[in-house]
């Protein structure tokens, strides 16, 4: 038990660490000539780190009903 | 006091409260922030607000989820009530589906009365050039609240159809979220109860579509008028959240997505777009709201000179024209789908023959709800929008025609050598096609840019969409409460009130709607409240005012007809019209869990007519094994 | 969702169910959000104010900060460490309330006004509904960290909790889309 949660948190913590790191690129990108279609992509992949990581979308498909 | 165990009464006492609170509330802030206290119309907003929470306290809608946020618990299913006469529950929160479903029918036939007497006001004006009775801020005030209170009245219709049959059909004990579904009945009245009040604030004059710049000039009634809309909105979201949820997770075994009775694929689709679309028209009343009251210009193309200091864009009318249709023309098709589902649903059990095409009628209705989502600015060639959008807008418009194409071809091919019986619901049916057809085949002229040039604001479009509604909503609503109605209350209705019924309408109806049609290629202009005798048609008008009573009369013959019949009418079978559908295998009227045993699929729903094919096994234990 | 009188088995199914149902919501307020973005571009276009970036990036930072805690508190619920949980709530709710400082207390303070056209139409908006959305999820977290401190919820059984979370990091998700939109991209005037 305790070991799962302890390697629960450390992905937790990756990719809150993943999303920080893309933020700070996205306001580097900023100041490229035409950095929309870069922001987006990079929106996109933040996005998916939040859906998958945080908000378990999975689950909606695999629905055993528990998310550990 | 016994009334106020009624939850109807108690909510309207929550709102004229919750608004009083919403009203000193603003009136006391302006004061602290050293403001003029009395500023009529953040006062209305906010009393508004507050005034619709106060209504769903005090009906109890949120009884219960105030109890789990408390983290209290309350019982799964509540029983009719027990202490009170049974007829209360339908005057209160009650979370049986079906009690739900017979609240949005009927709060729904009210409102159509409501919007249709106030029609038949500014027809009696129309009949004659010049103005005799009403003058022309009330005549604006008139068509505009006709147009949205029959909106509201359809999509409690439609509210009705969905919450009553779905569960039904697809064999669940309830809706998946059955304290979500009184929720979503009920903040339909005090949405109800807004936009009517805006009668009494000086009215409005854009007409439902409520576009600026004329909407952030108008009288206040415009707002009471927005945010009942939002409030209508609302219910059509989480109803329809319910509606996906129910048929995802809660069919019978053996029902998979290709054995759903056709209705509940319509309802499908219909949910699909409430869900999504429905935040649209939120959103942009909501802009016009914070424009009226804030100075917030998303639609205003003047600019302040300190906007210019910082160097903004003006704002953009035709944007509030974009998201409004992005929900609107969607909403077309909630109107219609289950109507359309309807006709597709009883037209083999008076045929007596399998359904025609069933997996591309299923198809279609999702189809329509899809492609519906991209043809939004066929509403704005005249707007002064993008001209490059016009050809992919007009393209698009002529693709819907495809999947509406197959529902007919399927009806068509349903009747065909069929064995047909023509009591009232086929009737309602068979009139429904031949309305439908009509607004079916003027909506191409509207979608092709050329033409629509010339039609655009006339009354052809009203006869259009007239046509539309009345085949793809009212004459299947008809049909379905003349077919339910034996299901719902173990009585049969008067089968010839009922004929008389549809042949009033009928033909009022053509008249109408052909009546409509012509006078607007003659040259008349929608929510015009007069025109030019020179242009001939003030015949047109009188027929189109007279069709218009007779209408009214036949629904005032249905209304008699199914509240006498509800207490005189002789007791009905439990399956009157043969049908294989699930409901019409257990007794009449349904018991309150509807089922007293799980049933299981085991066949086509349609195969009428075919011999030894099952649909039901409503006794699984004797029944073969269930084929998926 | 609630009586715990039923089994684990109705439990699991009638959280599917109401995951379905939330999702279904998320979906249908993407719209909404999506409606404001298409404001943006359409009234802004390749433009957009100046806006003090150092502001829009702490309230980022502060937002993602959030979410992360608020992912820390579901993972100790449902590995029953009860006080972790409740405290990782708190920093959530107390990293949402300087989100809407920052909001409020200090982009809405700058050089643009509400009533400045396109700009403070949109900007006003945008930030105002996403504002919204977030005292939404603050509450939702205090009525969770409530019954929470009254023992409710367990590793098997913490549908609200998880709700809540979902809720929380669906707000996030709308900023990173905002976030871009109001303060990156096009060239500030
Ligand atoms: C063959 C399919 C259809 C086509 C091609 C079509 C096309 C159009 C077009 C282009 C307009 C705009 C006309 C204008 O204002 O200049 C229009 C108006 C309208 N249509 Fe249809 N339509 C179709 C079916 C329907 C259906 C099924 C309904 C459903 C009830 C409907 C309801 C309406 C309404 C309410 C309006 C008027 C909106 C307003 O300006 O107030 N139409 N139609
Ligand atoms: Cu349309």
């Amino acid at each position: 038990m305790e070991k799962k949660k302890s390697s629960a948190l450390r992905q937790s913590f990756n990719v809150f660490l993943g999303l920080a790191v893309l933020t700070a690129v996205e306001y580097g990108v900023s100041f490229i000539e035409f950095p929309t279609v870069a922001l987006f992509i990079i929106g996109l992949f933040k996005a998916g780190l939040i859906l998958n990581y945080f908000m378990h979308v999975g689950l909606l498909w695999s629905d055993g009903g528990k998310h550990k | 006091m016994v009334i106020f165990s009624l939850g109807i009464i108690r909510g309207i006492v929550g709102q004229i409260v919750g608004t009083a609170v919403g009203l000193i509330l603003v009136t006391l802030i302006r004061l602290l922030m050293g403001l003029p206290a009395w500023k009529a119309e953040p006062a209305m907003i906010i009393g508004a607000l507050i005034g619709a929470v106060g209504f769903m306290i005090g009906v109890g809608a949120l009884s219960d989820w105030f109890k789990w946020m408390g983290g209290k618990e309350t019982p799964m299913h509540h029983g009719p009530p027990t202490d009170k006469p049974a007829w209360t529950r339908y005057f209160s929160v009650d979370y049986n589906h079906k009690v739900i479903g017979v609240q949005y029918a009927v709060t729904g036939i009210l409102l159509v009365l409501v919007a249709g007497s106030l029609a038949l006001i500014f027809r009696t004006e129309l009949a004659q050039t010049g103005l005799q009775y009403i003058e022309a801020a009330t005549f604006n005030t008139l068509f505009g609240m006709h147009g949205i209170v029959m909106i509201a009245g359809i999509l409690l219709g439609v509210g009705g159809m969905i919450n009553y049959l779905v569960p039904l059909m697809i064999g669940a004990s309830d809706m998946a979220f059955p304290r979500l579904n009184a929720f979503g009945f009920w903040i339909n009245v005090p949405g109800a109860i807004l936009v009517i009040s805006a009668l009494f604030m000086g009215g409005w004059d854009t007409g439902w579509t409520g576009y600026p710049p004329l909407s952030v000039l108008a009288p206040m009634g415009v707002q009471a008028f927005m945010l009942g809309v939002y409030l209508v909105g609302i219910s059509s979201i989480v109803g329809s959240a319910n509606t996906l949820v129910t048929v995802a997770k809660m069919r019978a075994p053996g029902m998979s997505w290709f054995r759903m009775p056709i209705f509940v694929w319509a309802a499908v689709a219909t949910s699909i777009i409430q869900l999504t679309a429905t935040q649209l028209i939120g959103l942009s009343f909501l802009m016009v709201t914070v424009e009226r009251v804030l100075g917030m210009g998303f639609f205003n193309p003047v600019l302040t000179a300190h906007a210019i200091e910082v160097g903004s864009p003006p704002g953009n009318v035709v944007l509030f024209q974009h998201l409004f249709w992005f929900y609107s023309h969607p909403a077309v098709y909630v109107f219609i789908l289950p109507g359309l589902g309807i006709i597709s649903e009883l037209l083999p059990v008076f045929a007596r023959k399998p359904l025609f095409g069933y997996k591309w009628i299923a198809l279609s209705s999702l189809a329509i709800a899809l492609v519906g989502f991209l043809v939004w600015a066929h509403h704005m060639f005249t707007a002064g929008m993008e001209p490059f959008l016009r050809i992919p807008f007009q393209f698009a418009t002529m693709l819907v025609a495809v999947p509406t194409g197959v529902k007919f071809f399927s009806w068509v091919g349903t009747i065909w050598r069929g064995k047909l019986e023509f009591p009232t619901p086929m009737l309602f049916v068979l009139g429904a096609i031949s309305v439908f057809l009509i607004g079916g085949l003027t909506g191409p002229p509207n979608g092709t840019v050329t033409t629509d040039l010339y039609l655009h604001d006339t009354y052809w479009i009203v006869g259009h969409f007239h046509a539309t509604m009345f085949g793809g909503f009212i004459f299947p609503f008809f049909a379905a409460l003349y077919y339910w109605f034996p299901k719902a209350t173990g009585r049969m209705y008067n089968e010839r009130l009922g004929k008389l019924h549809f042949w009033l309408i009928l033909p009022g109806f053509w008249v109408q709607s052909l009546g409509q049609i012509a006078v607007g290629l003659l040259g008349m202009r929608r929510r015009i409240a007069d025109y030019d005798p020179a242009l001939g048609i003030q015949n047109g008008h009188v027929w189109i005012t007279v069709a218009g009573y007779v209408i009214g009369l036949s629904v005032l013959v249905m209304i008699y007809n199914l509240a006498w019949s509800a207490r005189k009418g002789p007791v009905a079978a439990a399956n009157p019209w043969r049908s294989r559908s699930p409901e019409f295998q257990i007794p009449s009227p349904i018991p309150e869990h509807s089922y007293a045993e799980a049933f299981v699929i085991t066949g086509e729903p349609y195969d009428y007519g075919l011999p030894g094919a099952t649909y039901v096994a409503m006794n699984p234990s004797a029944a073969p094994a269930a084929a998926d | 969702m609630s009586a715990s009188a039923i089994s684990q088995a109705e439990y699991e199914q009638q959280e599917s169910a109401n995951r379905l149902g939330l999702w279904l919501f998320f979906a249908s307020e993407a719209f909404m959000f999506a409606g404001l973005l298409v404001a943006r571009f359409y009234l802004w276009g390749d433009t957009r104010p100046h806006l003090d970036q150092a502001v829009a990036l702490i309230i980022t930072a502060v937002l993602l900060l959030s979410s992360y805690s608020m992912n820390r508190a579901e993972v100790m619920i449902a590995h029953d460490d009860r006080k972790g949980f409740l405290n990782s709530l708190l920093i959530t709710a107390a990293l949402g309330v300087v989100f809407l400082i920052g909001v409020i207390g200090f982009e809405w303070q700058g050089h643009i006004r509400p009533t400045d056209g396109a700009f403070g139409a949109v900007l006003y908006g945008m930030t105002g509904m996403h504002a919204l959305h977030v005292v939404s999820g603050i509450v939702f977290i205090f009525i969770v960290w409530n019954n929470g401190r009254k023992g409710h919820y367990s590793a098997d059984r913490h549908w609200g909790v998880h709700a809540c979370a979902v809720w929380w990091h669906y707000i996030d998700l709308v900023w990173v889309f905002f976030y871009p939109a109001l303060y990156l991209i096009g060239t500030a005037q």
